[in-house]
């Protein structure tokens, strides 16, 4: 009888042995040799098709879509055959995947050789001594920022290193209802104040029925960008900037919106997805009453917003409103690339990472899919294989957005994700009628503070 | 005459209830399958209509295409074959472990039994980073083990506990005639138990198959060659919410996903039905 | 030492404790080696400031004692996910037993409805099912055109309302009765006929038999789903996580989507870990007295 166990055994241990090393390459190469954690990087990494002759292979993770991942991949491919003795193994994830998998590399000390960073994370990242710094790469020309504007590196530098180089421009852009102002007689113009913008809405609220969408639940970057009209940046050190009375002005936008009846109600959020171009108010719903004439997003996703309009809207793209637009508009980037600091070829990274941002043959490929590509002479040499539409953006940002604008704010530090969500849900709570914009700014405050001191 | 009629109208109500309700039930498998069928950009926009105005096919061959030259027929190879390895790994070990909760009595048992509950009891999130680490050290990261070889242990709670309560509702009369005979546990288990268990196995095979196919946390982490992507994790790359997602092919290839767990199911019910009977065994 | 006396290492493999472990052992090894670290690895961080970016620093019992005397969110999820739990189990319970009792009946269609009724568990927490359900309770979707059908005039905004929104997960949860339908629907399989022609013989009628026959008989599995739904109804998490996010004002945030966002959206990870081990604690609690009543109502002597 035990026999039979044994042969039972015996087939389920072989099978599952046989399951570990199939359906690909090498990964029953790796020993188990690590002592500690900290050096099982590589084995963790990908060690895939290296195998043959030494060749250097690096691994590229990004998060996108469909076509990011074909173009990113081809860009890629083109290196590798231009740089023969090494191989790139390309690896995507979507948004909210990639940051999860990206901090549990983190906690296992293997983050991928060059990959994609966001404005958001990139702070925390460099300041985890996760992310290489480029200044020595920069400083001895193997990695060339000539042709890239001050501003633009300013946004991935932390603490005087720089830890993330854009790969592309975009700006905060203000998507609108073209069509249905156009019905209307309604004339947009560009840098708009506060008080231009609310009179907008009411005016088209009266005459449309079309209400306001004013970045509710995802108010990140636009707090920002308002604050910045006072001269605030939201985040010190460990602390919040600004007082009751400067932030009272944000949310009493909110309370105003609700009071003269433009700003949407809360209850139309309950049923989208926030965040997801193709469920916005704008395109998305179908009734005045639920619809909103414009939408706070960035220039950079013109094309989607377009692209999930039903047939027949136009989107227009101006600016965000602001107190004072020329203090806050600024240029950012929509995306970096970084090299991962548990890299075992730092320098052919930093090479990947200079060909994809300089080099003419990546980004004839790649073609601005991650905004307008950050070296002034490859934006020129791109720009007139872009879509029409790239084409305004480019256009957009060029003209309307870099005369106006002054350097973005540093990177947000740890405990920003935290303080974002209270303010969401304090904007919530402003919406259901819970807390007028005094109480809403203080307990705001209050709970931040605390937040950012535990940090 | 009475009767019959009464019976066909019974017949009639019955079904005409089980359709109706069964409408309701397969109402969104029915409207995603029927969106994918629209062109993407009106998906949304005509999301109360159900029928297409248009029926279009390119959603299937967009989708097909996959994402950097590697095509979703790839994600299904690679999903069946995590999904029937991981499912044997199942069904084998949770069958033998719980015989020997059922049936034998021995030291440590009950702690053995707790510990299975509490295991259940973790949410899998906070276990992602710990579990990643612990693959790490065994050198395991980068390939399908971790998908695979721990189900050849019965970690999975539920099915070891199912199938217990399966095997203690069998008459333990079957097993004291067999060891009279001379049967030893493992006779017994093999040549008696396994057979009756039957039914519990085919839903373990059933729940066991769809979950690791539904499984893309695990698939995240551990696999990192883009090439070894389950399908479950390749659906998500259709979406990124800062761009264009392209919600016509994610329903085009999720149709097609969910294909597999129908059609076995529908092979499998039918041993439900027919379940070994235990009603000669006693009464 | 396998030589014992006169025992062969045969007959010392057919001792019924022996032959236990050796039935169990694939668990045994499987618990030590995949579950214990990790396990333990995060009973440490629980205990620990850890944002995953840099090595966890040891913090005492910092983590939950801001748990309980200073963290509002905390108990707006634990009332949360209780009311979840406890409504939507039975009721998915009561659901699956009912539409199990009706597919019993083999007729020739029994195999297609089965597999209509097992759907919505195939495509479980699919983007499709998200956006859908949104559409479907919006104000003007389909649940309110229905209700306007039968004279009911109403624009409700099922999801936008603190009340109602937690409504539209349970019942989520419910329309996926599939798992728990298909453990009775074995188990009705089970019961035997002979049981039914003896109560028939003695005059019971079909409602009769149900509640002497095939209830008590169902116990064991009913009680098996009961304690498997709960830790599932209280570890709930996909619902909320694509459909509401917890909107509106927290009214639908569960506690295992709190904890997820503790962790990996504020990189809280020390603290969503601690989050994890109360809700550790609560479910084995609540399992523990289940398993406490089982004596008095759950019926053991197989059939």
């Amino acid at each position: 009888m035990k026999k039979k166990i044994a042969l039972l055994m015996a087939c389920a241990m072989t099978v599952a042995s046989l399951a570990g090393c199939g359906g690909g390459s090498g990964s029953g190469t790796t020993n188990t040799t690590a002592a500690a954690g900290s050096e099982t990087t590589a084995a963790a990494n990908g060690e895939t098709k290296a195998a043959a002759g030494g060749e250097t292979s690096l691994v590229m993770y990004w998060w996108g879509n469909q076509v990011r991942n074909e173009r990113t991949q081809a860009a890629l491919d083109k290196y590798c055959e231009l740089n023969p003795g090494i191989s790139i193994d390309g690896q995507f994830a979507e948004w909210n995947d990639y940051w999860n998998k990206l901090a549990t590399m983190a906690a296992g000390q293997a983050i991928p050789d060059v990959l994609q960073m966001d404005y958001m994370y990139v702070d925390q990242y460099a300041k985890s001594n996760l992310l290489v710094d480029l200044k020595p790469y920069i400083d001895n020309g193997t990695l060339d920022v000539s042709d890239i504007s001050e501003n633009t590196i300013a946004s991935g530098t932390v603490d005087g290193g720089v830890y993330a180089i854009a790969a592309g421009i975009n700006s905060p852009a203000l998507l609108y209802n073209k069509t249905l102002l156009d019905a209307n007689g309604i004339t947009i113009k560009d840098n708009m104040t506060m008080d231009e913008f609310y009179a907008l809405c009411k005016e088209i609220f009266e005459k449309t029925g079309v209400k306001t969408d004013i970045a509710y639940g995802i108010a990140n970057s636009w707090s920002e960008y308002f604050m910045r009209s006072y001269d605030i940046v939201p985040f010190g050190d460990k602390c919040m900037n600004g007082t009751e009375a400067d932030w009272i002005h944000f949310f009493e936008m909110y309370t105003k919106g609700l009071e003269e009846g433009w700003m949407l109600e809360p209850a139309v959020f309950a049923e989208i997805t926030l965040g997801s171009v193709e469920q916005t108010p704008m395109v998305y719903n179908s009734t005045p009453a639920t619809q909103s004439w414009c939408e706070f997003y960035n220039s950079n996703q013109l094309a989607a917003m377009q692209n999930a309009a039903p047939e027949g809207m136009e989107i227009g793209i101006t600016t965000w409103p602001a107190p004072d637009p020329k203090k806050s508009g600024y240029l950012k980037s929509s995306q970096f690339f970084s090299v991962g600091v548990h890299t075992k070829n730092e320098e052919e990274a930093v090479k990947v990472l200079d060909f994809m941002i300089n080099s003419s043959d990546a980004n004839n490929i790649l073609l601005g899919e991650r905004g307008v590509p950050a070296p002034t002479d490859i934006a020129e040499e791109v720009a007139p294989q872009l879509s029409e539409i790239d084409q305004k953006v480019t256009a957009f940002i060029n003209d309307v957005v870099t005369p106006n604008s002054s350097p973005i704010n540093p990177p947000q530090p740890d405990g920003a994700s935290e303080v974002y969500d209270l303010m969401n849900r304090t904007i919530e709570k402003v919406c259901y009628g819970q807390l007028d914009a005094a109480a809403a700014a203080a307990e705001f405050l209050a709970e931040a503070n605390k937040i950012m001191a535990a940090k | 005459m009475g009767m019959s009629t009464k019976r066909t109208i019974g017949k009639i109500v019955y079904h005409v209830l089980v359709c109706g309700l069964g409408l309701v039930m397969i109402y969104p498998l029915v409207w995603m399958i029927m969106s994918s069928f629209k062109p993407t950009q009106t998906i949304f926009t005509t999301a109360n209509q159900l029928i297409p105005s248009k029926f279009v096919l390119e959603n299937y061959a967009n989708g097909w295409k996959g994402f950097a030259k590697i095509s979703f027929g790839i994600f299904f190879k690679n999903s069946l074959f995590i999904s029937i390895i991981a499912t044997m790994g199942t069904l084998i070990s949770s069958a033998l472990v719980a015989f020997g909760f059922s049936r034998c009595k021995f030291f440590g048992k009950r702690i053995l039994f707790v510990a299975m509950l509490l295991s259940m009891m973790l949410p899998a999130q906070v276990l992602m980073i710990p579990q990643y680490l612990w693959y790490q050290k065994l050198g395991w990261v980068g390939s399908y083990k971790p998908l695979i070889l721990p189900y050849f242990f019965a970690i999975q709670g539920f099915f070891v506990y199912q199938i217990t309560n399966f095997i203690d509702g069998i008459p333990r009369e079957l097993d004291e005639a067999a060891k009279i005979d001379g049967c030893s546990y493992y006779s017994i288990f093999f040549r008696i138990i396994l057979p009756l268990t039957t039914p519990a196995l085919i839903t373990s095979t059933i729940f066991s198959f769809m979950w690791r196919w539904d499984d893309f946390l695990s698939a995240l982490l551990y696999i990192n060659e883009s090439a070894k992507y389950p399908v479950s994790l390749a659906l998500k790359l259709f979406c990124d919410p800062g761009s264009s997602s392209d919600y016509g092919a994610m329903f085009a290839m999720a149709t097609i996903s969910i294909m597999p767990a129908v059609i076995m199911f529908i092979c499998l019910q039918k041993y439900l039905v027919e379940g070994i009977s235990t009603s000669g065994l006693k009464g | 030492m396998k030589g014992k006396k006169n025992l062969t290492f045969k007959q010392f493999l057919c001792k019924e404790s022996v032959a236990g472990v050796v039935f169990c052992s694939p668990f045994i090894i499987g618990f030590l080696m995949f579950m214990i670290v990790p396990m333990g690895i995060s009973l440490y961080y629980s205990f620990c400031d850890y944002n995953i970016l840099t090595p966890a620093v040891f913090s005492g019992a910092k983590n939950y004692i801001k748990m309980f005397t200073d963290d509002e969110v905390f108990w707006q999820t634990i009332g949360v996910t209780f009311y979840f739990a406890l409504v939507s189990v039975p009721l998915r319970l009561i659901f699956a037993l009912i539409v199990a009792m009706i597919l019993l009946k083999t007729t020739k269609a029994t195999g297609f409805y089965r597999a209509a009724y097992y759907l919505p568990s195939i495509i479980g927490g699919s983007v499709a099912v998200a956006v859908l359900w949104k559409r479907m309770w919006a104000t003007d979707g389909v649940i309110n055109t229905l209700l306007n059908a039968i004279g009911i005039e109403t624009s409700f905004a099922w999801l936008g309302n603190t009340s109602t929104a937690i409504w539209v997960l349970i019942v989520l949860a419910v329309w996926q009765f599939g798992s728990s339908m298909l453990i009775f629907l074995s188990a009705l399989k089970q019961i035997p006929a002979s049981l039914y022609e003896a109560a028939t013989v003695d005059g019971a009628n079909k409602w009769q038999q149900f509640w002497k026959v095939t209830l008590p008989l169902l116990t064991p599995n009913i009680f098996f789903n009961l304690v498997m739904q709960m830790i599932n109804g209280f570890l709930a998490f996909t619902q909320c996580f694509i459909i509401t996010q917890g909107k509106p004002l927290n009214s639908t945030l569960f506690y295992t989507v709190y904890m997820y966002q503790q962790s990996f959206e504020f990189y809280n990870t020390g603290y969503g870990a601690a989050l994890a081990w109360i809700m550790l604690a609560i479910i084995g609690l609540i399992t523990l007295v289940l398993f406490a009543t089982k004596k008095f109502w759950v019926y053991e002597g197989g059939f």
